[in-house]
């Protein structure tokens, strides 16, 4: 069981990550550029709060019934820092769909290609 | 081709790396670390049923802090790169066409549903799973739904840019005050009441409030930015 | 209510908030709040540093009455303590400058722009100043959302473009540095600084390259080092000239020091040190190289700034202690000393589209003050006597001597003699030749003429009279290196 949910949780953490940075590489459009920056963040954050996870633990809240219980309880640290990541991940993303309206409303279109100052 | 054959050698280099640097993490595994602290001393001494809460409001209260300031920076970055002088007679407009009867007679039933759910995560933030951010976002989403239904329907700036102040000069006095009173900055002053109590946990209740209105204003403000005015610029017009 | 650093954030912080509701009572405070705070924040810098120096301590602020390693602190000791005040006093005199830089920029915006503007030296500021690893990564992002969003501030340049390469490689450090202390919690378990300088010689070593790499990149993008700069020219040339002087000055150094601070403090690897040598060397001889082929003024700034923070690197990468009290001088004089040279040059070629060197042509004529106010700064920076800048590359040459590193020596020599020529070469187009050029120029404000004149004043002070800040950095360059004290002094404090 372990293996399995090792194996799912982790693979689909780094498998976000790389279509959202296959996304920033090959993409012409900079929309999609910015939604692949969206999926990479969406796979950290995956990543963090899977590694909080203690085996056969329950979430950090303290109800009555939970009080009485030995039950082990998640890590809530990475919990608390995704909640932080994930403001900002938005905040970037914001930001970038900004400037995408910008470019687009200058040039009049959305490729990268077109947008000669771009280039590295 | 080539590009693509560059592209599939970078994404194989950073997946292999990934791959290497995760399977040295076990999963599951109970390690030592400060959060262990943080759940014993969330229920006895805080007396907040959240843990997470307790930790993003109280404990790491100063990285909430930035998060809200980054969240500003946001919206005013955003305003500020789209900013348009608005000409003479330009009328701002949002949605281009209505939406159906169905639609608009849907929203306004669920639009005070929505803000109630949203009202309810943030105030309960140290009692159950949610919080400032999670009730803001929801209420935001709500505001949404109405732009959406209705071609009339406007988002007051000035209402918004009071509420977003107000809520971070809250918190921001919420923490001085601690500082005022011979206490560390953000320290809670308040007493913790009792466990699953409504009234428990001190000035935590009081700053997921502030972040709340703040977020949900903040991005209502973001979206009804976003959607104004899209008609694409002539190239030398400011 | 006492001073302490936490004022450094929650000030600024309360005046960002605050700002647009003052707007709405009278529009100049607008311009005026910024200014209020950051000579306050000058005046605290003032007092801690003197306390943090008489009493030979550093101060240990905790937030929210958690001691360490449970809740976040803040360090204000003297190496800390030292950049800080630099940020607080070149923010204040870049404040004093933008003033009334362009009246023509309305309301809305010029609100806007001060908000950023505190937010962005505010950011630089936390960096230094915590002591949590998470909580530098969220200043390091208020810092970068401030920087995305000033350089696309103008509507006539190609900001938008410069803009969002910045973003794309900025995010791209932030998912290598978010990355890093993900793995670096599941190996140490705690986020506090001091304890994982504690923790960390015990973890397994694969790991611990593993991070530091990814640090490294990370916070390299930050630090300007190659080659991930590409994204340095078209922001320093597309931002506003102020904010132009506030990333070269301000912004970079931040980066720096949390490549340092990791290297030094938290991981202490020696193989490292020596990667630092060789990717400042690389980038310094890259980046002046190219600088000598711009045309364009600001962008030739641009890579003479990289350059700098390359030998910054190169010194800090040596390692010994006269090597770090060099590198520490040298980031002081860059900031004052670059900071200068972008404000001068923004009125330079104010009215100019391109920003061409060519328009500067027999300028030196029509704009006296601003010219020799850029030309002060120039013999500077190629490190002439009696200027400041002069003492930085005497110290850097002498710690690499001592460490008996000829071809560090060597380098750095031709580099400079690199340098001396491009400058140069601006100097004689200014002032010896006929000019040419119909650009209108704009002679500078009161203010703007004012805060140039103090930078100048303070490179010329040091210049002559070295010692005034050598004590300061001789405490900074000691306390950065004495590790076991750094994690001491944290530590020990006990409230829970």
């Amino acid at each position: 069981m372990n293996e399995f949910l090792t194996i799912s949780i982790y693979g689909t953490a780094v498998a976000l990550m790389l279509i959202g940075f296959y996304a920033v590489l090959a993409k012409k459009n900079l929309l999609k550029i910015v939604i692949g920056l969206s999926i990479v963040d969406s796979g950290l954050h995956l990543l963090f709060v899977a590694i909080g996870y203690v085996n056969n633990g329950t979430a950090p809240i303290f109800s009555p019934e939970v009080l009485g219980s030995t039950q082990a309880m998640v890590d809530p640290v990475p919990q608390a820092l995704v909640l932080t990541a994930i403001v900002i991940g938005f905040a970037v993303t914001a930001v970038a769909l900004s400037l995408v309206i910008r470019l687009y409303r200058h040039h009049n279109t959305a490729a990268i290609d077109e947008i000669k100052n771009l280039k590295w | 081709m080539i590009k693509r054959i560059i592209v599939f050698l970078i994404l194989a280099t950073i997946g292999y790396f990934l791959v290497g640097v995760v399977s040295q993490i076990p999963f599951g595994e109970d390690r030592n670390n400060v959060g262990d602290y943080y759940i014993e001393k969330t229920p006895t001494e805080l007396k907040v049923s959240n843990a997470v809460t307790a930790i993003v409001v109280n404990y790491r209260g100063f990285d909430t802090l930035g998060e809200v300031t980054v969240l500003f920076l946001a919206a005013t970055g955003l305003s500020s790169i789209m900013y348009r002088r608005r000409r003479k007679g330009e009328k701002q407009i949002r949605a281009k066409l209505p939406s159906s009867r169905i639609i608009q007679i849907g929203s306004q039933i669920l639009f005070p549903l929505i803000v109630l759910l949203g009202a309810y995560v943030f105030i309960h933030g140290h009692l159950s799973p949610g919080g400032g951010f999670q009730g803001g976002a929801i209420i935001a989403t709500a505001t949404l739904l109405m732009l959406i239904s209705y071609r009339k329907f406007k988002v007051n700036h000035n209402v918004i840019s009071w509420i977003e102040s107000i809520a971070g000069v809250v918190f921001v006095t919420v923490g001085f005050v601690g500082l005022i009173l011979g206490m560390t900055f953000l320290e809670n002053f308040l007493p913790t009441g009792e466990l699953n109590d409504l009234l428990s946990g001190g000035i935590i209740g009081i700053i997921y409030v502030a972040v709340g209105f703040k977020v949900a204003s903040e991005l209502a403000g973001v979206i009804d930015t976003v959607l104004l005015n899209n008609r694409p610029e002539a190239k030398n017009e400011n | 209510m006492v001073i302490s650093p936490v004022h450094y954030i929650a000030l600024p912080l309360m005046a960002a908030f605050l700002i647009p509701l003052f707007g709405k009572l009278n529009k100049n405070l607008v311009r005026l709040i910024p200014g209020l705070v950051l000579l306050y924040l000058s005046y605290i810098s003032v007092i801690l540093m003197t306390q943090v120096i008489t009493k030979d301590t550093t101060i240990i602020e905790i937030i929210a009455g958690w001691s360490p390693p449970w809740g976040i602190n803040l360090v204000f000791s003297p190496f800390t303590g030292f950049l800080v005040s630099l940020f607080s006093f070149l923010g204040f005199i870049i404040w004093i400058y933008t003033y009334n830089f362009k009246p023509e920029v309305d309301y809305a915006q010029t609100q806007k722009f001060y908000v950023l503007f505190m937010m962005l030296i505010t950011g630089a500021i936390g960096v230094v100043l915590t002591g949590d690893i998470f909580n530098l990564f969220v200043f390091l992002e208020i810092t970068a959302i401030s920087a995305y969003s000033l350089t696309a501030f103008y509507r006539e340049r190609d900001g938008a473009e410069a803009a969002f390469k910045y973003l794309l490689i900025g995010s791209f450090a932030s998912f290598l540095i978010l990355l890093a202390i993900l793995i670096l919690y599941t190996q140490v378990g705690t986020l506090n600084m001091a304890e994982i300088a504690q923790r960390v010689p015990d973890m397994n070593p694969y790991m611990k390259g593993v991070i530091l790499i990814l640090f490294f990149v990370g916070f390299g993008i930050e630090a300007e080092m190659f080659p991930l700069n590409g994204w340095v020219p078209d922001v320093y040339t597309q931002a506003p000239g102020p904010i132009g002087a506030i990333f070269a000055g301000i912004v970079v150094k931040a980066g720096v020091y949390a490549l340092i601070r990791i290297i030094f403090t938290l991981f202490d690897v020696v193989e490292v040190l020596q990667l630092l040598v060789v990717m400042g060397l690389i980038t310094m001889a890259v980046a002046e190289v190219i600088a000598m082929r711009q045309g364009r003024l600001k962008r030739m700034l641009a890579y003479s700034s990289i350059g700098q923070m390359g030998l910054v690197l190169v010194a800090f990468g040596i390692g010994t202690h006269e090597a770090v009290f060099a590198a520490i001088f040298l980031m002081f004089n860059h900031a004052i000393i670059k900071g200068m040279l972008f404000l001068s040059a923004t009125y330079l070629v104010y009215h100019s589209k391109e920003k061409n060197i060519s328009d500067l042509d027999g300028i030196g004529k029509l704009m006296p003050f601003t010219a020799f106010l850029f030309a002060l700064g120039s013999l500077a920076i190629v490190g002439l006597p009696p200027f400041a800048g002069f003492w930085s590359k005497l110290y850097i040459l002498m710690a690499a001597a001592d460490a008996r590193l000829i071809a560090v020596i060597a380098i750095i020599l031709v580099v400079s003699v690199i340098e001396i020529v491009y400058y140069f070469r601006v100097l004689h187009r200014i002032y010896f030749k006929e000019r040419i050029s119909t650009v209108e120029i704009k002679i500078p404000s009161f203010n703007a003429k004012f805060a140039m004149l103090i930078l100048a004043l303070v490179i010329v002070i040091i210049g002559v009279y070295p010692d005034l800040i050598s004590g300061l950095i001789e405490r900074a360059a000691t306390d950065l290196l004495d590790k076991q004290h750094y994690i001491q002094s944290v530590l020990s404090v006990g409230r829970n």
